[in-house]
């Protein structure tokens, strides 16, 4: 019995919960996109002083599922669920002019990044996985202690920021494929902010990954159960790096991309049914995987309680119901994290698009440029204990709101010349005045009509 | 035109403090004012003003409140009838001529009864046109039209919103109770 086919070499303990841990995590990213939705729109509501959906549940309007839910009054729970079948039945609209392959690609290169980051999240710490023997085919897979995350790699958060900016593709493809300058307008918008944002992201997290020494996430949670939340000693960090997180995930008050006042629905306007769906989606599985990793990095990960190793989720416990407990306790952290951006969203007005760059490069870069020297210093100086890099912190941000007035004040609207325009033309170049005296355009250069008039 | 300068009035916005200019306070005040909204209107709380309507209804509320006043609503058209139970329309084309929308259509014709002249033949009244403004009960020598407290009629075809004379007789029938003529 069994022998007949040799176990392939790449199926061990590891392989088998990562594959787990993915088929779960995935479809729970997939149910939290939808809860995520649900959640903007009545917590929105709420704010609001509105009701939200509340008349959608779950009896699909068959009368033998009204009888077993009592109808609606299920505070609209199934309205996501109603408005991705709605999506998926929906005419799918592909305009005229479009480029055809680019623009039904982008949905899904928008989608699969969002998606990808999940890998490298430690959801559970470590797992002591049991000897488990394969019936039929009279495999084994040995015990060993495993990683209870979809990719066990060594550069799991450079991962994590090279998946995060990967969206941008799909975005700025599908606006360019689009053939609608709202659209295209919205894409450039998208990659342009993303620049600016991406380098004090990834500045931010050099300065985590100082004062931690690793780039495995696991090592970075294991450092916060020891020296306690990396939020704490740099809060400023902690800030700065949401800050970039809204920005990348194109959510307000940075939504610039899809600005419904200026840009129609953004880079999306051409895209109907599920296409658009995907977009949507991808929109809410981006927030919660930067949620994710922001708890990770900033939030101790899968530890309850800044400077205490409760039983259940020490990162020395390796029993089933430990990895339980800290897959709760980390994706209680992405739930409120999610909220916490959904208030935000209802909260602050959309920044104009000039502001967004100009806090991103003259803002953002040069402060944690800064909090990536003084870290430096500090772990170089051998003091990288808690209260010294909580003052090196706040000592960065006091020298960033000190230089702040002393730097050259901008006009708050001021006007930029468009070269070549009726207001500042070209030199000699011939345009078009109407006069209301005379009530008749007369081409001309402004600047020359006394001299011709002499004549 | 200009406007005149003494209807305009001149904003100058203070500036800003040291802490107000740091931005991140008064984002945490403006998340306060978010979240006292959230939780005074959670659940359909203190302020939340919404009418969970095919359940609630603006006939339930007193006035003062919001609540409908039948006497002067205008809703859906009838056409009454007199005490014998006749149209009591006489076809004059007073609606028809003052209708803002021009959405009735009567055919008159000469009357069966000998109290009046004319009758209306057809008296049809396209309601998707309608504006509802009121002005065909105005207008109307007899008070043979008037607009009742009906506002949620519906139809699956245009065709089936085009009121003819039966159905706006009909409306009389289930009204009158509500909004006596």
């Amino acid at each position: 019995m069994g022998g007949m086919i040799p176990k392939p070499s790449f199926l061990d303990a590891q392989f088998v919960t990562s594959a787990v841990v993915l088929l779960v995590v995935m479809n729970l990213l997939l149910v939290m996109a939808g809860v995520a939705i649900y959640l903007e729109r009545k917590l929105s509501a709420y704010i609001q002083d509105r009701v939200g959906p509340n008349r959608v549940g779950f009896d699909l309007g068959l009368p033998l599922l009204q009888k077993l839910f009592g109808g609606f009054g299920f505070w609209g729970l199934g309205q996501s669920l109603a408005d991705g079948i709605k999506m998926l039945l929906k005419e799918d609209y592909t305009p005229r002019g479009v480029d055809t392959v680019l623009f039904r690609l982008a949905p899904g290169i928008v989608v699969i990044p969002a998606l990808l980051g999940f890998a490298v999240i430690p959801w559970g710490g470590e797992f002591d996985f049991p000897r488990l023997s394969v019936p039929v085919l009279g495999w084994t897979i040995e015990a060993a202690r495993v990683e209870v995350v979809g990719a066990a790699i060594n550069i799991g958060v450079i991962y994590l920021l090279a998946t995060a900016s990967l969206s941008i593709y799909g975005i700025a493809l599908g606006s360019w494929a689009s053939n609608n300058k709202y659209s295209f307008l919205g894409g450039l918008r998208a990659s342009s902010q993303m620049l600016a944002y991406e380098i004090p992201m990834g500045l931010c997290f050099l300065s985590v990954l100082l004062v931690v020494g690793s780039l495995v996430p696991r090592d970075i949670v294991a450092y916060q159960h020891q020296h306690g939340w990396l939020i704490l000693s740099q809060p400023l960090t902690a800030v700065l790096l949401f800050v970039c997180v809204l920005a990348e995930c194109n959510r307000a008050p940075f939504d610039n991309a899809e600005c419904e006042q200026e840009l129609v629905g953004g880079y999306h306007t051409e895209y109907s049914s599920m296409r658009f769906g995907l977009f949507f989606l991808a929109e809410y599985a981006h927030m919660a995987t930067s949620s994710a990793m922001w708890a990770v990095l900033f939030l101790g990960g899968t530890s309850l309680v800044p400077f205490a190793n409760l039983p259940l989720v020490s990162p020395d416990d390796a029993g089933i119901l430990a990895v339980l407990a800290k897959f709760s306790v980390l994706f209680g952290k992405m739930f409120l994290l999610v909220c916490f951006m959904i208030v935000i969203r209802w909260s602050l007005p959309r920044l104009r698009f000039d502001q967004v760059m100009q806090a991103g490069w003259q803002g953002m870069i040069p402060v944690t440029l800064l909090i990536l020297v003084t870290n430096a210093l500090v772990v170089f100086a051998g003091l990288a204990t808690l209260p010294v890099l909580l003052l090196s912190n706040l000592a960065v941000a006091g020298v960033a709101a000190g230089v702040q007035p002393l730097l050259p004040k901008r006009p708050a609207n001021h006007k930029i010349r468009l070269a070549g325009s009726r207001f500042s033309p070209l030199d000699h170049e011939s345009v078009l005045v109407t006069t209301r005296a005379q009530g008749v355009a007369v081409i001309d250069d402004p600047r020359r009509t006394s001299a011709l008039s002499a004549h | 035109m200009a406007i005149p300068e003494q209807d305009l009035i001149r904003i100058a916005s203070k500036p800003m403090n040291r802490l107000e200019a740091v931005y991140l306070p008064e984002v945490f005040k403006g998340f306060g004012v978010t979240l006292r909204h959230f939780f005074t209107s959670f659940g359909q709380g203190k302020t939340s003003r919404t009418m969970q309507y095919p359940e609630e209804r603006r006939e339930h509320l007193p006035v003062e409140q919001g609540g409908m006043e039948p006497r002067n609503f205008r809703g859906v058209h009838r056409l009454n009838r007199d005490e014998r139970g006749r149209v009591k329309c006489v076809a004059c084309m007073m609606c028809p001529t003052i209708c803002p929308a021009r959405c009735i259509h009567i055919t008159a014709a000469e009357s069966p009864w000998d109290d009046r002249e004319k009758y209306p033949a057809k008296f049809e009244i396209d309601e998707l046109r309608c504006i509802f403004c009121g002005m065909c009960e105005e207008a109307c020598p007899v008070d043979a039209i008037e607009l009742t407290t009906e506002y949620d009629v519906v139809g699956l075809s245009r065709q089936e919103m085009v009121f003819d004379k039966e159905k706006l007789l009909k409306v009389y029938d289930v009204t009158i109770s509500k909004k006596p003529m």
